[in-house]
């Protein structure tokens, strides 16, 4: 307890320094909880949007149709599956497409497109497109509408009303094309998805590639994204090896990459944050154990033994270090709990944050594990820094430190 | 108690050797208070620093109640310092952080003497050498008078075999100093601890009951007051 006394006493002596210390570890410590956290929104937002833009936790179809989306590989026995489908509890919602390439035409411009088909009540409680829409409606009847983004809406100079024909390579060999009316159109924070995909209703796909009743997708909704994995394996196990069961670890492999990326920044953070305090740190520490070696000499001589010495000097840098990453969570927290309220706007980056799936606006998420690793940094990076200078502190034999200058 | 033999302590400034000690062998027996003169650099207080136990022989040897210190690790000789020896130092050398009080509980703290023990004791010490009323001042609110008394209460209360006192009266006034002397002349009679003084206060070498005269690091005269 003396030990502690004294190493708090110590800390006071020189106020000032000792201040500049702290801060510098709060605002370590509040870096560390809020890069966390904002990173932690970052790829939650990015896993978020893009598996509620269009692709959804899990896509059934006939094997090897995901790799080039051919018309004539749609889903055989589709009633059957989506049957045995609906007894699943694991399952939250399922919507039916029709997927595959084609291409949007106007009288001046046309494009290559995918078309996603889709029952519109069913796909709004799967996907978020409904809540993309910035102009128009979402289906207001299921004859020869169509959803297009903001983004093609400009390259083909198209608004609400315009007609568009939709030319696409049917089951059959033929080519098929219909007349549609732009009724709604959406922009998603995925610039990539916005370029290149439109929506109508199935029925109208079904018209288009002339395949009748069939689809050529379920796309599915866990009941619990943690879960996914399992609920994969499950389907695949009850539907049989004739089907390709996909999760969107499968269909979206940057994803995961993404989050790899996210992470091994976050890893870059620490370093950096931590380079930047355990040099502060250890400089002033050494400025502190180096003005009181005398002292330690003296310590030395009334009979305290290394360890103890070491002890005492380790505590005056645990304690700050303690302290530091008390006020810094509260500090950090409470910056990241206003944050994740009003969200941080990225609007000079939103170019570049489109690609990746996100919005302009972040919302930080409170991550409790972060505190806990920001205490560990914290600590282990006080008692680095604070090794050294007891160290050298101690390699000294009494009656040198006792007459050191 | 303490036996000396051929002691050599050479020193290294700027790569050059300095003899600060030249083969002294010197004997000290319970109960001396023994006065060790001579010269700036005549090699006193380096003498005390090893009978201490806070430096190193280059040769020779230090038996401290027949045990031979060259053969003791540093944990050891650490423990040798707090419970055997007790170090009042030129300068007064105080916790600066740590109250008086706190300052004489220290070494009975790495002793793991108990607390209320420790307490009292302290408390009795700094009533016997006159400063209990600075019981709860740190060293910057006291004289250099004051901080000496503490200490070698400090010094003291662990009950030590001897008090090394590196020129304890060095910087204090002729009188303050003439009160210590009294004071750890009173606890060498009272208490039977050895003293041994490097110093070359005139105060001081007078109280010495012997003297030990040291130049350009050797012993050149060793009297016992009883003796003349």
């Amino acid at each position: 307890m003396i030990f502690l006394k004294i190493a708090w006493r110590n800390i006071w002596r020189n106020k000032k320094r000792s201040i500049i210390i702290l801060i510098s570890i709060v605002i370590g410590v509040i870096a560390i909880i809020f890069f966390e956290a904002l990173s932690v929104g970052f790829v939650n937002q990015m896993v978020n949007n893009q598996i509620g833009i269009h692709t959804a936790h899990i896509q059934i179809h006939k094997n090897g149709f995901n790799e080039e989306k051919l018309i004539q590989n749609y889903l055989p026995n589709s009633s059957k599956i989506l049957n045995e489908l609906r007894q699943l509890n694991e399952i939250k919602h399922m919507s039916q497409r029709i997927i595959s390439y084609g291409l949007i035409t106007t009288a001046e411009n046309s494009t290559g497109i995918l078309i996603a088909g889709v029952i519109p009540e069913e796909e709004k409680n799967v996907t978020k497109i409904s809540e993309f829409l910035i102009e128009g409606s979402y289906f207001l009847t299921n004859k020869k509408e169509i959803l297009i983004s903001k983004r093609l809406a400009k390259s083909m100079d198209l608004s609400i009303d315009d007609k568009v024909v939709l030319l696409a390579s049917r089951v059959d060999g033929k080519v098929g094309s219909e007349l549609f009316r732009v009724v709604g159109i959406f922009q998603t924070p995925n610039s990539v998805f916005d370029k290149s995909t439109i929506y109508i209703t199935l029925v109208d796909a079904q018209e288009v590639f002339g395949l009748n009743n069939n689809i050529s997708e379920i796309a599915i909704v866990s009941s619990n994204l943690n879960e996914v994995a399992k609920l994969k394996d499950k389907i695949a196990k009850i539907i049989g090896a004739e089907y390709e069961v996909l999760s969107y670890h499968d269909l979206i492999p940057t994803l995961v990459m993404q989050q790899e990326m996210t992470g091994n920044w976050m890893l870059i953070i620490y370093i950096i944050i931590g380079l930047a305090m355990i040099f502060g740190i250890i400089n002033t520490f050494l400025m502190s154990v180096f003005e009181r070696i005398n002292e330690f000499g003296v310590l030395k001589a009334i009979g305290m033994n290394e360890q103890k010495l070491l002890l005492m000097i380790v505590y005056e840098s645990l304690i700050l270090g303690i302290i530091g990453a008390i006020v810094g969570s509260i500090f950090g927290l409470s910056l990241v709990v206003y944050f994740s309220k009003v969200g941080l706007n990225f609007a000079l980056f939103s170019e570049g944050l489109s690609a990746w799936g996100i919005a302009a606006i972040i919302y930080p998420e409170i991550v409790f594990f972060s505190i806990i690793k920001a205490f560990l940094v914290v600590g282990s990076i006080s008692l680095l820094a604070s090794l050294y200078p007891a160290l050298k502190a101690l390699q000294l034999q009494p009656v040198k430190a006792i007459r050191y200058v | 108690m303490i036996k000396i033999e051929n002691l050599k302590k050479i020193y290294h400034d700027n790569g050059l050797p300095v003899k600060a000690l030249d083969n002294i062998s010197l004997e000290f027996q319970k109960g001396e208070f023994t006065v060790i003169a001579g010269s700036s650099g005549s090699g006193k207080t380096t003498l005390l620093n090893l009978i201490g136990a806070l430096d190193k022989p280059t040769e020779g040897k230090i038996l401290f109640e027949g045990e031979d210190l060259s053969l003791k690790s540093k944990s050891q000789l650490a423990e040798l310092r707090l419970y055997k020896l007790g170090f009042v130092f030129q300068a007064y050398n105080l916790i600066p952080v740590l109250t008086a009080i706190e300052n004489v509980e220290f070494t009975m703290i790495l002793m793991k003497i108990p607390e209320k023990e420790r307490r009292e004791r302290a408390y009795k010490i700094l009533e016997e050498l006159n400063v209990a009323n600075l019981a709860d001042k740190k060293p910057n609110e006291m004289s250099g008078g004051e901080q000496q008394r503490v200490a070698v209460a400090r010094a003291i209360v662990t009950n030590p075999s001897v008090v090394l006192a590196d020129e304890p009266t060095a910087n204090l006034d002729s009188h303050t100093g003439s009160q210590l002397m009294d004071l750890m002349e009173k606890l060498n009679r009272d208490r039977d601890i050895t003293f041994i003084f490097s110093t070359h206060d005139p105060i001081v070498i007078e109280r010495g009951r012997r003297h030990i005269t040291l130049r350009d690091g050797k012993v050149v005269s060793d009297t016992s007051k009883c003796l003349q």
